[in-house]
């Protein structure tokens, strides 16, 4: 057989296990694909096949086809039931819905389930033994060091914002922020140094730094690699919330990021 | 002088054990396995959930029979014929003002609302970005994310091993998802303009 011909064998194949791939992950409704044409373009290579991978993508599209019918039978038998309701008219409807229309459905088709949690023989011992050990409040509070004892205050937001104990943004705000800056500072590489973007004037300002990217790269925002054995920021145009990898990826701050 | 009637003293040994049983979580699932009350009840087992139902029908709530299969539980099959989960939930529905005092925001329910309604129309699977996308409409984007976390930490939502988003556990235990999708279809939309602006808060309260 020709190399066009073997070229148009493996696209042909590749494009029905494509498709099944795709129908597979919901991408599409099962009955695009029209199984009869699929099994006949099969039988039409049939002859043709002599590689063991030209073999392999052909057992592949096999599978591909019979999870498909799979699915059609599936779709079949969920149309004729109760809970049959087009996507496309889910979709539609809960765009125009209100969130408290929203909320009120859920509401009215929702059965908590009652559960109590309960003391174990085994988490009663352990919290009987911590207790017992537990030395009093003012010999834990005398080994602190801490001075005298002082009568508690009411502090403002202002002070509690300063003190750094709460946050004056929404963490969603800040995230948004970070990610525009990454975006701002990788206009020139494509990428920004990890130590150089969260650096702060003061290490509490780093830590927070380091806290919020360390969302950005979980929430597929930006990707965090490796350059001339150094650690930069990649951000992402769009995010790609499947993408990141599950593991996590500890970074100590040195001393020198400290106490710069 | 009454009599004595050791069959209703046992009885109520049994309903006390079962409520026990049912009530008090034991592991990471809430609720029991069939076998779990045959050994603890006997073979009578469903006769004592039974009178256990009809106890609970005065303060609102059910015992409730679920497919361990249908939960997606992890464990091993005793009885293949009989291998469910019974779980004690609510018999009727909870108003807005009690469901904020469980500490769900009407941010959450809508979600998940929403979420439920589009997989089960896309026949029990759909993919995350499709969902986060959908959430992010109202909701925020970054709010998409951890409500979607929040709903596979709940057991409300589970992913399958090639990615995509199913309903879990505690929706088949907890949703009636007819009543649902029948609300939901029938449902003539608001004027969305009216509503307030979508809030960007990223504390899941739940």
């Amino acid at each position: 057989m020709s190399s066009r011909g073997r070229t148009g064998l493996k696209r042909d194949l590749e494009d029905i296990i494509q498709t099944c791939n795709s129908i597979q992950s919901r991408q599409f409704n099962p009955f695009l694909l029209d199984v009869g044409e699929a099994l006949e373009i099969l039988r039409r290579h049939r002859d043709q096949l002599s590689s063991l991978q030209e073999h392999l993508l052909d057992m592949r599209a096999i599978t591909g086809i019979a999870r498909v019918v799979g699915l059609q039978s599936a779709r079949l038998r969920f149309q004729s039931s109760s809970l049959f309701v087009d996507p496309g008219v889910v979709r539609d409807k809960i765009g125009g819905l209100s969130r408290q229309q929203l909320a009120e459905f859920l509401l009215l088709s929702w059965h908590p389930i009652v559960e109590l949690e309960q003391l174990t023989p085994a988490a009663y011992t352990e919290a009987s033994d911590y207790w017992n050990r537990l030395l009093s409040f003012f010999e834990r509070r005398q080994r602190l060091q801490l001075g005298p004892l002082v009568a508690p205050e009411g502090a403002s937001l202002a002070e509690l914002s300063h003190a750094g104990l709460i946050e004056e943004k929404a963490f969603a705000q800040r995230l948004q922020e970070v990610w525009d800056e990454l975006h701002r500072k990788s206009e020139s590489f494509g990428f920004a140094d990890y130590w150089g973007f969260v650096q702060g004037r003061s290490f509490p300002e780093t830590v927070s730094k380091a806290q919020v990217v360390s969302f950005l790269i979980s929430y597929g925002y930006a990707d965090l690699e490796e350059k001339s054995s150094k650690l930069v920021l990649v951000p992402k145009k769009e995010p790609q919330s499947m993408a990141g990898s599950s593991l996590s990826y500890p970074i100590p701050i040195p001393r020198e990021v400290r106490v710069g | 002088m009454t009599e004595v009637k050791p069959e209703e003293t046992f009885y109520a040994e049994k309903l006390k054990r079962a409520a026990h049983m049912l009530f008090f979580k034991r592991g990471k699932v809430p609720g029991a396995r069939s076998w779990e009350l045959r050994s603890g009840l006997g073979k009578g087992y469903k006769e004592v959930l039974s009178q256990l139902d009809e106890f609970l029908k005065d303060l609102d709530l059910e015992v409730k029979k679920v497919e361990v299969d249908a939960l997606s539980d992890v464990g091993i099959r005793v009885d293949q014929d009989e291998d469910y989960r019974y779980f004690v939930r609510l018999k009727g529905t909870l108003t807005p003002k009690e469901a904020r005092m469980t500490g769900w925001r009407i941010d959450n329910l809508a979600a998940l609302a929403a979420c439920l309604s589009v997989i089960v129309s896309k026949q029990g699977k759909c993919e995350r970005k499709e969902l986060e996308d959908l959430i992010g409409h109202k909701a925020g984007r970054w709010r998409s994310l951890t409500l979607m976390d929040t709903f596979l930490r709940t057991g409300y939502l589970e992913e399958d091993d090639e990615g995509l988003l199913k309903l879990g556990w505690r929706t088949k235990a907890e949703m009636d998802l007819q009543s649902l999708m029948l609300l939901v279809a029938e449902s003539k939309p608001q004027s969305v303009a009216t509503e307030p602006e979508a809030i960007d808060e990223d504390q899941a309260s739940i």
